[in-house]
């Protein structure tokens, strides 16, 4: 028998999580922008099937076998094209932004499915991104295991964290953003082209999306099947409001959600057990929900940064 | 003195009297619609009399009486009235249209027993106690040869000579056909009736419209085909028999025959009346218990159309094949609503590709239509979509989810005509009064026991992950059958068992199935359509994946070590089978080891030799016995 020890424990479930909350970080870091703008994208879902789908396809021998950062461009493409379809429904067309994410959703899951179903025809598997060791850095006890023999596309995800947080608060692209999100009246007064900015961002969020669905299917598993994402993209996007729009409590929500959620099946694993009776799956499974809830009620969030025009289309004149 | 002697001599009378009684010889008289040597149905029982009268000491042990020729049923009957009036012990009605007149003068001969063929009623609803019956499953055979049939042809075009659409022939051509569309989609079948069982110049004249649409295999049954064959050796054809070994008189044209035995049944019928049982049993010739054989001519039979044919023997005797005794009139249209998708590797896919089998097998769309809704997550949705197919007029619907069941008891009584099928379930809602849904089960945890035995020994680090979906159903009782199958081959072994608590996030069962490998475990099993990101994520750590539902062995043909696979076809088959003679509803189908309902699919791991014996002796203890895998887990 070869128990691990309990630090042995968390390191693993440590590195695991962070792979597992690279999708999430993806998505949810493009939907900071959207949001920040002033557009609630409920698509995000959608995309990333897309993302996922199509990513994967190209890589495998099904498709084109092509390298697996080809599939990325291809999933960035994909996800900005739906990013920009959305833009023109919420922003031109003045949609209602929650029911025609939720149709994006839709579609994505649809769509997804039916070129899955016509070109893949069933369970799809592919050679994509690979574990990249951090020469030196990886080599760190523990420490290496979590955050140095990761892929690539997780260090981007946690690479973005920083420079989005910049972008947002040190450019003047970063300042439309805001200005848009919280008073596009104003920005508009002030010269911005407020549609421009909402397109931009949409475009951004939609790629975003779609790399965060080729995380999983080329990087992840990588594996695609119809529906493979699961809600994900509704847990990123209600990541975003848990972090209160800020990149950094973003991925802190992330890695809280990824941390319980893989701490459970650990707990499953080894058939935890309270006052000598095991805990059902269930109640178990429940945990990371229930956690991120809880911190959402209980943590004071003393500088919330809703923007204010979120959800509201902006027509010139009328505010 | 005088008394004393004349007790002796009785003593001595009576010692005599049953000594000439167990003397007496065993006499059985038959009385058949045609002659002792027609190659055929009738010749099949005469020469199994023959038999059987040899291994009990010749004449003097049994003495066989026998009217032939006897198509007209009244003449037949007085023929019949005429040997229980005679004392015979065992009075044969060698004929389906003997039956009516048979039944009529059993009661007045009590002592007396009767046996009835093709036939599977006793006349015990009508309170007769001395009647057997008899039958062939001659579809079986019919199958055997369609198979081979649909392999020999090489200008794709069969031709049968049926002689009325009835009885056995009728089985045995419904068989051929599956088997020809089994082995060969593409292939053309001619079937003509000559609307008799004697008429050989008639049986001729069809054979040769069939050579002349470019039939170069060529079947049929009766007495008549005699002339069939003729013209099928004449034009450099082949034949396939049934019924009698056909091969004597054109070894150059006969491939092979499907031979009746009936000398187990005359056996066992002749025991039980000896030991005072004069009816009651309903006898079956199938390939599983040795009923129907096959005899060769000298036509040389291509390697794999014999190993095709072999196989196919040896899958319809386990149960995994079916071919069908009766075929649906026109289209027979089939629905199914499923949670998951066709091509899920899993539950819905092992339902699917049992349609699409039979569906070849019956002669594809025209014959069988498949619609399908997938995906029905969500019950409401599901409900009606079962309704929508049920009013569109679907022959059978299949609710392919525990959780329809609840909907599908509401709607099932609007539609009383059609025949729903619910799974996994054994509940038909025989006790609401419902009479039109089938119910259907596998007992995954005798596979999920095999794949535990093997998945013990094939451990290094003695360490096996579960990833389940949620602990119910189907998947449970799979979960549970693999734990008790390692507990057995490697109590050492430590178990990671831990719930995804969703059928489909492939991202969630790669991250379980990742936290057992980091665990240790180097190999893992688990259930439902999520399960593809686990296999993926052992294949990548170099373990091995035991499945099960469907075979998934497919993409990851180096980590797949076995998938245990849902054999639906035999149940598919079954319940068409049912509402073909118009039950559409009330049984209880369940998958098992023994009925060949479960079955192994492997990948190209090479598998131990020990844990191969293992697997193989625990399957022998399953199906007997001898282990009794639990569905349940001790707390």
């Amino acid at each position: 028998m070869n128990n691990l020890n309990i630090v042995q424990i968390g390191a693993e479930a440590l590195a695991l999580a962070v792979l597992f909350a690279t999708p999430f970080l993806f998505a949810a870091l493009g939907e900071v922008f959207v949001q920040r703008s002033g557009v609630l994208n409920l698509g995000v879902e959608g995309m990333m099937l897309m993302g996922a789908f199509t990513s994967i396809y190209v890589v495998s021998s099904k498709g084109l076998g092509a390298d697996p950062v080809i599939g990325l461009l291809v999933a960035m493409v994909v996800g900005a094209l739906l990013g920009l379809a959305m833009a023109v429904v919420s922003v031109t067309l003045q949609a209602e932004q929650g029911i025609s994410g939720i149709g994006f959703t839709l579609f994505g899951l649809g769509l997804s499915t039916l070129l899955f179903k016509l070109l893949a025809g069933g369970v799809i598997t592919a050679r994509g991104f690979q574990s990249l060791y951090i020469p030196g850095l990886s080599d760190i006890p523990y420490i290496g295991k979590i955050l140095f023999q990761q892929n690539v596309l997780t260090y981007l995800a946690f690479a973005l964290v920083p420079i989005s947080v910049w972008v947002l608060n040190k450019t003047t692209w970063g300042l439309q953003i805001r200005a848009v999100g919280q008073n596009p009246a104003a920005a508009d007064a002030m010269g911005v082209n407020v549609a421009r900015v909402r397109y931009l961002t949409l475009i951004f969020g939609g790629m975003m999306a779609g790399v965060a669905g080729a995380s999983l299917s080329i990087a992840a598993l990588p594996v695609f099947q119809e529906n493979m994402t699961e809600g994900r993209g509704f847990i990123a996007v209600a990541l975003v409001y848990f972090g209160g729009w800020s990149p950094w409590k973003v991925m802190g929500g992330a890695l809280l959600f990824s941390i319980a959620n893989n701490l459970q099946y650990w707990a499953q694993n080894y058939n935890l057990q309270i006052a000598g009776s095991p805990i059902a799956p269930n109640l178990l499974l429940m945990v990371p929900y229930v956690l991120t809830i809880l911190v959402l009620v209980f943590a004071r969030q003393r500088r919330r940064q809703e923007p204010a025009a979120l959800t509201k289309p902006f027509t010139r004149g009328e505010n | 003195m005088k008394k004393r002697a004349l007790i002796t001599i009785l003593i001595a009378l009576f010692a005599l009297a049953v000594v000439v009684n167990a003397q007496a010889p065993f006499r059985v008289a038959i009385v058949a619609p045609s002659s002792v040597t027609d190659l055929a149905w009738t010749q099949a029982m005469y020469d199994a009399l023959g038999q059987v009268q040899e291994s009990m000491g010749g004449e003097g042990a049994m003495e066989i009486a026998y009217t032939e020729g006897m198509f007209d049923v009244t003449a037949a009957a007085q023929a019949l009235r005429d040997y229980a009036e005679d004392g015979y012990n065992l009075v044969i009605a060698h004929g389906t249209q003997y039956g009516t007149s048979l039944f009529e003068l059993a009661p007045d001969y009590p002592d007396t027993s009767f046996a009835w063929g093709t036939a599977s009623d006793t006349g015990a609803g009508q309170g007769l106690t001395n009647v057997f019956a008899y039958e062939a499953s001659a579809e079986e055979g019919g199958y055997i040869n369609g198979v081979m049939a649909g392999l020999m042809t090489e200008s794709g075009v069969v031709g049968i000579v049926g002689p009325v659409p009835a009885g056995d022939a009728l089985l045995y051509i419904n068989g051929f056909q599956q088997g020809v569309h089994a082995s060969n989609p593409g292939a053309q079948i001619l079937l003509a009736y000559t609307g008799s069982f004697g008429d050989t110049a008639a049986a001729a004249e069809t054979a040769q419209t069939q050579i002349a649409g470019g039939a170069d295999v060529l079947t049929g049954s009766a007495q008549q085909v005699v002339g069939a064959i003729d013209a099928a050796q004449t034009a450099g054809a082949v034949w396939f028999g049934t019924q009698f070994d056909q091969s004597g008189n054109w070894a150059e044209t006969v491939v092979s025959s499907q031979v009746f035995d009936w000398t187990a049944t005359l056996e066992d019928m002749i025991a039980q009346i000896q030991s005072g049982t004069l009816g009651g049993t309903a006898y079956n010739l199938t390939l599983a218990n040795g009923g129907l054989t096959f005899a060769y001519g000298q036509v040389a039979i291509p390697d794999d159309v014999r190993a095709a044919a072999d196989q196919a023997v040896a899958d319809v005797a386990a149960g995994i094949a079916y071919p069908l005794g009766g075929l649906p009139e026109g289209q027979f249209r089939v629905a199914l609503v499923a949670p998951s998708s066709v091509t899920d590797l899993a539950w819905t896919q092992s339902m699917y590709s049992a349609l699409t089998e039979m569906q070849q097998q019956l002669g594809g769309e025209g014959a069988m239509e498949i619609a399908y809704t997938e995906g029905m997550f969500d019950v409401t949705a599901a409900a009606q979509a079962l309704r929508d197919y049920a009013e569109d007029g679907y022959d059978l619907v299949l609710a392919h989810g525990t959780q329809y069941g609840t909907s599908l008891f509401e709607l099932a009584p609007d539609y009383p005509e059609t025949a729903f099928a619910w799974g996994t379930a054994t509940d038909t809602g025989a006790d609401q009064g419902l009479t039109n849904v089938f119910a259907y089960e596998a007992r995954a945890e005798e596979g999920g026991y095999i794949n535990g035995v093997v998945a013990g020994l094939m451990t290094e680090s003695n360490v096996i992950g579960i990833v389940g979906p949620v602990p119910a159903g189907d998947a449970l009782l799979y979960i549970n059958g693999f734990q008790q199958g390692v507990a057995a081959s490697n109590p050492e072994a430590q178990i990671l068992l831990a719930y995804t608590g969703s059928f489909g996030d492939t991202a969630a069962a790669a991250e379980t199935a990742q936290t057992q490998i980091a665990g240790g475990a180097d190999v893992l099993t688990g259930s439902a359509q999520q399960v593809v990101g686990a296999i993926d994520a052992i294949q990548t750590a170099g373990g091995y994946w035991f499945g099960t539902q469907s075979d998934q062995s497919a993409n990851w043909p180096d980590t797949v070590v076995a998938s245990q696979v849902f054999n639906w076809t035999p149940v598919v088959g079954s319940m068409i089978e049912s509402i073909v003679s118009g039950s559409v509803g009330g049984t209880a189908y369940e998958l098992s080891l023994s009925n060949g309902g479960l079955t192994f699919a492997y990948g190209q791991v090479e598998i131990p030799e020990e844990a191969r014996a293992a697997a193989d002796q625990a399957t022998t203890d399953i199906a007997s016995g001898a282990i009794v895998v639990q569905q349940e887990l001790p707390e």
